[in-house]
Order: structure tokens, then C-alpha cells, then sequence
């Protein structure tokens, strides 16, 4: 199901997506469509634009984070033109499995698109690359992020935009022994306590990026 | 001529009580204060503090017609004693017998006329019509002109007023002169009793010991009346002497009684002398309240000021609502300011008139100085409008950039990539590589765009609040931002957007070093701290910019170069 307001768009994706061999089962201007539509089709994944009627501000994100407790089985994709990794943060931050954030403009990318597709709908959580690579290049005050070594960034990009270990192997064309001696690693280099859950994982490493402070 | 004329009562007044005195004891067997020492000192003691009140009260401009009433009515105390046989000649005796019952009317007169000398309710005049008619008209005059004393068996100067002897007219009229005065001491009584009754507590505080004397004096003469009736004259037996010293005690309670209420009346005077000194000390705004309040000895007074634009506020602008008594201060036709006060503090109108004139000026400088205070909020408040105007603004143009010029790009974008598909991969690669350059600067324009709009308002700050709009910047900003504090709640989108731009203006003049930022709620103000390697040069957009919200840019220097700004800006809780 795609749910985007503006129609040109939601067309356009609709062509892009069932050129890529996807089955596009429905098509949303509106939260409330958007629901009645995963209901009738009840798809795999749903692609949400941040921003819909009426307000067009975050009517998507919170759509999304309602169908992710309505529908745990959908995954949802939303579509963002916000680089803040605040936004990423309050759809991941309750349900991360099965849930991704993209800047809008990698509905032209086929590549991406469908990778994040693919990857919602196994259930692992994806953070656009732009994002991520922004918080890792952001300027800082000293941290241990200075320790890591090249390769220990790469994994820990990856890590970051959500992926398991599996996807991270596949990607660096490394083996699995490697890639888990690098998370080790990055977690002890950190100070971040390393989590078995892949989610989890997720959180806690973005978190460690965003850095943020305790909210008084 | 006020002055001669006051001299010339001065003189006669004391005058007239040492040739009384003398008549009475020349024929003390007639008199009331011939027989005796203490009887003589009594007679002279209640005239002449009516006499000196009386002057006194003449030289005080609102008092001078009671003065004159009082002094007439200690000479008319006098000439009690000058229709006495031994009177001497026939001009005093005559007189003495026209006047001798004109004092009770007098003292009804002043009683009814306190403190101003003016009778002003008819039923009061009528009461006084009747006192002077009985005691001068009937029991003087009229008895005068009947009243023959070489057949009455009297050894008396002549009668200068007789028309005719007749006894029995005498008596007659005698008779009724002492009914009226049975009568109108009732009324007069009841009316002054009455007026106390209805005056405020201020002015009842300060005619009451006048009406209690004066009261008593007229009952002892009404007392006389009857006593008299059975004889058809006033006599001076053991009962008339012992009711006449019972009157001049009262007389002289009377006296006291108007000196205490000037004793009272000073009192107030120099509560407003200090009011005057207190105010030379000029009060902070507001403080004359306090002063007021004090001088007054009233600490529920509150103090109002009409402002132009309508409204009452008090001298630092906080509207106010005056219950209870007012009395408006008024000053060229113009009323300067309210009081509120408890009840009867400023009955008397003259102390109304004192205080203002006291407090002329530090009035008029408070008020003008909460038609300032109203003013300037007048003016903050335009000013937050005006940037609150504009941030609105702002946000529609970014609203209207994202839902136009970048959504369009997206679809194009998307566009792009459709026709590239259908193209197949069949595709000439000199075109190819046209189409990957037009993507390239798609991707290129929509992140100039993003990067546009957020200069021009980030979106995030009024969607999702300071905190986030903060981390945001931290994460896209040139300067390294240290994070010690953001506020967990929303503050109100003025001071979050005042807030904001603290913090991103010094992140615009650190360039590359590392800022240490911390925004907190605080006593209702949300404070913003930004300290770094050095101090931003320019902070006034950034005083203009919180000023407009009644806030304050302050700058503190840290060791060396560095410094912190900080950012006080009251904000919703």
C-alpha cells in the first residue's frame, strides 16, 4: 500500500514499484484511507509519506506508529524530507523491528527503495544512509568515535541504517567471524553495552550517535 | 476688617464677662454667679472658653461662621445676669431683658451647624426658628414690651421696651415661652442625634462629644423651663442655680469638645506633614501606597490610576479593581487617581483635598509613570506580535517550499527514473550519463532546498520543539555542540523560537569551535546558555530578538576569550 497525498507521486511510485516486479495492492491520500486500504489488502509493507492531510506536517509518522501496533505483521516504510534523526528516532524508538525511515528523494534510487523494502519486510529496521552518514560525520567534541579504525566506522554505519550481521557481511564482503570480532570491538571502544537483539541494537547505537543528553 | 472685627469681640467678650461678673455681684441675690466665688469663677470660666474657641475657630477660614456663632453665644451667656435690678442703668437692664434666654438658641445653633457653621436640612432651621423665636421673641422681647417693673414691685432700672405693664400678659407669655422651650430642645436634640446617626464614622467620631454636650446643656435649660412653669418666671432659686452650674459645665464640655476634634483634625495634619516628608524621600513606584497606607493607618488602602486608554492599574501597571469606599483624587477638574479605602478614612472632605495636595506630585509621577508602564507593555506587546508575525510568516514559506518547489523535484525525480526504466537497458550511454548528470543535480537541488528552508525557519522547531530543533542542529550544524540540557516539555513557540535562535546565531559566529549548549526552564523563563571559545560579536539581533519577548541577552566573561551568552525569556509553563 502506498499512502502519499500527492497523486502525481503516488502513481509514479506505483509504476517505478510494479516495474521492480512488487505487487502495489493499494493506494492512500489520507491516514484514514491509509488504514481501511492495510485492512482491506492487508499487504506486506506500507510506503507512508510524512506528510498528509491536514495538517502535513507528521500525520505519517503517526499513522505509521499506529499501524505498527494495529498491524505488527505490516511493515511500514516512511518517507521523509526531514534529515533530523529525531524524526527516524519517534517511529523506531517503540517498535523498530519491521519499520524504516528514507528521505523521500530515494523513491528515484530503484536500488535503495527496494533494499528497504526487502529488508522491512523481513522485519529489520532501516535508517536512510544519509542520516546516518550525517551523524557520523557531525561535528564533535572529542569522543571515542576517534579510536575506531575505517573499517570499524563502515560496520558501525551499517549497524546504524539497521542492518544485522548477515546484511553487514553480505555488503563489506566479509565473513561473519570478521564482522562480529568489529561490532565487539566498536561496542568495547564505545563503552556501549552490546545487545543480542538486532533492534535493540540499532537504538542503542544511533542513540550513542545522537548523543543526546538526558532530557530534564 | 475680619481682624478688627475679631479684635473688637476679643475685647468686649472679656469685657463683657468682667462687667457681668460684677452686675451679678452687685446684685447677687438676682444673679446666678454673684453669690459665691466658685459660682462667679464657673460663670467666667464656661463664657470665656466659649469666647476663646469661638475665636479661635474664626481665624480658621471653613470654621469662622461657627466661631462667630460661638462667640455670640458666650456673650449671650453674659447677659444672663443683666437683667438683674442692680444692672444700674436703664439701657443694660433693657438689653438684659431682651436676651437673657438667648443663649440656649445659640447653642442649639452652633449644635446644628457643627463643624462648618451651616444649618443646612430644614427641619434643622425650623427646630432653630423656633429656639430663637421662644427665647428671644417671646421670653425677650415680647415679655420686655408687657413687662413693667415699677408694678411688679421691682426696684429696676426702667424698662426702655414697654409698651404696656400687664401681669397677667407676662406670665402668659412667659407660659409659652416655656412650652416652646419644652419643645424645640426636644427637637433639636433628635435632629443633631440624627445627623450622627447618618454621618460617616469619621465625621460621627468628631460631632459626637459637640451634640453630647450641647444635648446636656439644653435638657438642664429644658429641665429649667418646666421647673419654671408653675411661676411664670425664671428664677433663681437654690434648684435654678444648681441646674444654671449644671449648664455651665456642660458649655464647658462643649468647648473641650471642639478643641478635641482640632486636636483630632492636627493629628491627621501631621500624619500628612510626615506624608509630605516621606514623599521628599520619593518612593519607589508603588511605594506610595505603602506610604499612603501607613499615614493613613488603613493597610487594606488601594491605591488606583485611571490610564488614558481606560482601566484602572496601579503605579506598576497591573490592573486593579477597587471595591469598597473610593474617593477620587482629583486636580484640575481631572481625576489624578482613586483611593480605596475602609470606610469613612477620608469622610471629611478636607482631608480628601490634603492628601492630594500632600501627594500632589508624587501622585501625578506615579500615574504618569503607569501611563508609561501601560504604554511600554503596549509597545512589547506590538513588538512580540511583529516577530511573531514573522515567524508565521516564515513557516508558510517553508510550508509552501516543501509542499511546492521540493515535492515537484521529488515527482520529477521520480519521473526520471520511470523513463530511464522504460528505456530498457538498451540505452545509449551519452544518454545515460545525461540522465545520471540530471539526477545528480536533482539530488543536489533538493538538498540546497532542504538546506534553504531550514535557514529560512526549521520546521522541526515548531513541529516537534526546541529540544529536537536543537539536536538537529547539532547534528547538521558547522560547530560541534556539547548538549548538556535541553528542557523535556514544550515551552510555547515564541520563547522555543527566541530560544532557537540564540543558539543559532552563536553556532553561525563560532565557525568550528566547540560550543557548549544548555536550555532549561526556570521560574517560568526558559534560560539558554551558550558558552564557547569566545563571545559572539554580534548579539544585538539576538537582544532584539528576546527583548521583543520582555527577555534578556546577558553576557559573561570566562577566563581568557571565553564567554557565555545567556538567555532569559519568559515562556509559558
Amino acid at each position: 500500500v502506498i499512502a502519499d497525498d500527492e497523486v502525481l507521486l503516488r502513481d509514479g511510485l506505483d509504476r517505478l514499484l510494479t516495474e521492480a516486479g512488487f505487487d502495489v495492492v493499494g493506494k492512500a491520500g489520507t491516514a484514514g484511507e491509509l488504514h481501511r486500504e492495510v485492512e482491506l489488502a492487508s499487504p506486506d509493507v506500507a510506503i507512508i509519506d510524512i506528510k498528509m492531510p491536514p495538517t502535513h506536517t507528521d500525520e505519517g509518522l503517526v499513522a505509521a506508529k499506529e499501524l505498527r501496533v494495529s498491524h505488527p505483521g505490516v511493515g511500514v516504510l516512511v518517507l521523509s524530507h526531514y534529515l533530523a534523526s529525531h524524526y527516524a528516532m519517534r517511529l523506531l524508538e517503540e517498535h523498530p523491528g519491521g519499520a524504516g525511515y528514507l528521505l523521500k528523494e530515494r523513491v528515484s534510487g530503484v536500488g535503495v527503495l527496494v533494499d528497504a523494502l526487502t529488508r522491512v519486510h523481513e522485519g529489520e529496521c532501516v535508517v536512510d544512509p544519509t542520516i546516518v552518514s550525517r551523524l557520523l560525520r557531525r561535528a564533535r567534541p572529542a569522543s571515542p568515535l576517534g579510536h575506531l579504525t575505517g573499517r570499524e566506522r563502515e560496520v558501525l554505519a551499517l549497524m546504524a541504517e539497521g542492518r544485522s550481521n548477515k546484511g553487514i557481511c553480505e555488503r563489506l564482503h566479509l565473513s561473519s567471524k570478521t564482522v562480529e570480532g568489529h561490532v565487539r570491538s566498536i561496542f568495547t571502544k564505545l563503552g556501549v553495552g552490546e545487545s543480542a537483539d538486532d533492534h535493540r541494537r540499532v537504538l542503542a547505537v544511533l542513540n550513542y550517535l545522537r548523543s543526546a543528553p538526558q532530557q530534564l | 476688617m475680619a481682624r478688627i472685627l475679631w479684635t473688637a469681640a476679643l475685647v468686649a467678650g472679656i469685657a463683657l464677662g468682667v462687667f457681668s461678673l460684677a452686675v451679678a455681684r452687685a446684685g447677687a441675690e438676682n444673679s446666678f454667679g454673684g453669690g459665691s466665688a466658685a459660682a462667679g469663677a464657673a460663670e467666667l470660666a464656661a463664657g470665656y472658653a466659649l469666647l476663646g474657641v469661638g475665636l479661635a475657630a474664626m481665624m480658621h477660614r471653613r470654621q469662622a461662621r461657627l466661631g462667630a456663632i460661638l462667640v455670640a453665644t458666650s456673650f449671650a451667656w453674659f447677659l444672663v445676669e443683666w437683667n438683674n435690678p442692680a444692672a444700674g442703668s436703664a439701657l443694660i437692664f433693657t438689653i438684659g431683658l431682651a436676651l437673657y434666654a438667648a443663649a440656649p438658641a445659640l447653642v442649639a445653633h452652633a449644635m446644628l451647624a457643627y463643624p462648618d457653621g451651616r444649618v443646612g436640612w430644614w427641619p434643622g432651621r425650623l427646630g432653630l426658628t423656633l429656639g430663637y423665636a421662644g427665647s428671644v421673641l417671646v421670653l425677650g422681647l415680647l415679655a420686655a414690651a408687657v413687662f413693667d417693673p415699677a408694678s411688679e414691685g421691682c426696684q429696676c432700672p426702667r424698662n426702655l421696651l414697654l409698651v404696656g405693664g400687664s401681669t397677667g400678659a407676662y406670665g402668659s407669655l412667659n407660659r409659652a415661652g416655656f412650652y416652646m422651650g419644652l419643645a424645640w430642645p426636644l427637637l433639636v436634640i433628635l435632629l443633631a442625634a440624627g445627623d450622627l446617626v447618618r454621618a460617616t464614622p469619621a465625621r460621627r467620631r468628631l460631632a459626637a462629644p459637640v451634640v453630647i454636650a450641647g444635648g446636656a446643656y439644653l435638657g438642664l435649660v429644658a429641665t429649667d423651663f418646666a421647673y419654671s412653669l408653675h411661676r411664670g418666671f425664671l428664677g433663681n432659686d437654690g434648684l435654678d442655680r444648681r441646674l444654671w452650674l449644671g449648664e455651665a459645665a456642660a458649655l464647658g464640655a462643649l468647648s473641650l469638645a471642639v478643641i478635641w476634634a482640632w486636636v483630632r483634625a492636627r493629628r491627621t495634619r501631621f500624619a500628612l506633614a510626615r506624608l509630605v516628608i516621606e514623599l521628599a524621600e520619593s518612593p519607589p513606584p508603588g511605594g506610595l501606597r505603602d506610604v499612603l497606607a501607613g499615614v493613613l493607618r488603613d493597610p487594606s488602602l488601594v491605591l488606583a490610576y485611571p490610564l488614558a486608554g481606560g482601566g484602572l492599574a496601579d503605579a506598576l501597571c497591573r490592573p486593579v479593581e477597587l471595591n469598597g469606599e473610593v474617593t477620587p483624587v482629583v486636580r484640575g477638574g481631572q481625576q489624578v487617581a482613586l483611593l480605596s479605602h475602609r470606610p469613612g478614612l477620608l469622610a471629611e472632605p478636607a482631608l480628601a483635598e490634603e492628601v492630594a495636595a500632600a501627594a500632589r506630585l508624587a501622585l501625578e509621577n506615579e500615574r504618569l509613570q503607569a501611563e508609561t508602564r501601560s504604554q511600554l507593555a503596549d509597545l512589547r506587546a506590538s513588538r512580540a506580535r511583529i516577530v511573531q508575525a514573522g515567524d508565521a510568516e516564515r513557516r508558510r514559506l517553508v510550508r509552501d517550499l516543501h509542499d511546492g518547489a521540493q515535492q515537484r523535484l521529488v515527482t520529477l525525480s521520480l519521473a526520471l527514473r520511470l523513463a530511464r526504466t522504460r528505456l530498457g537497458p538498451g540505452i545509449d550511454p551519452a544518454l545515460a550519463e545525461r540522465l545520471d548528470e540530471a539526477e545528480d543535480e536533482l539530488r543536489a537541488a533538493l538538498a540546497d532546498l532542504r538546506e534553504l528552508a531550514q535557514g529560512i525557519f526549521p520546521v522541526i522547531l515548531a513541529e516537534e520543539g526546541l529540544s529536537a530543533a536543537v539536536e538537529a542542529l547539532a547534528e547538521a550544524g558547522p560547530a560541534p555542540l556539547e548538549i548538556t540540557a535541553l528542557p523535556g516539555e514544550r515551552l510555547g513557540s515564541s520563547a522555543e523560537a527566541a530560544g532557537y535562535f540564540v543558539v543559532s546565531e552563536a553556532v553561525r559566529q563560532a565557525a568550528s569551535s566547540t560550543l557548549k549548549v544548555s536550555a532549561a526552564r526556570r521560574d517560568g523563563r526558559l534560560v539558554v546558555e551558550v558558552e564557547g571559545d569566545s563571545v559572539p560579536a554580534e548579539i544585538t539581533d539576538m537582544q532584539d530578538r528576546v527583548g521583543a519577548l520582555d527577555g534578556s541577552v546577558t553576557v559573561l566573561h570566562g577566563p581568557g576569550a571565553r564567554g557565555t551568552i545567556r538567555a532569559e525569556i519568559p515562556c509559558e509553563s
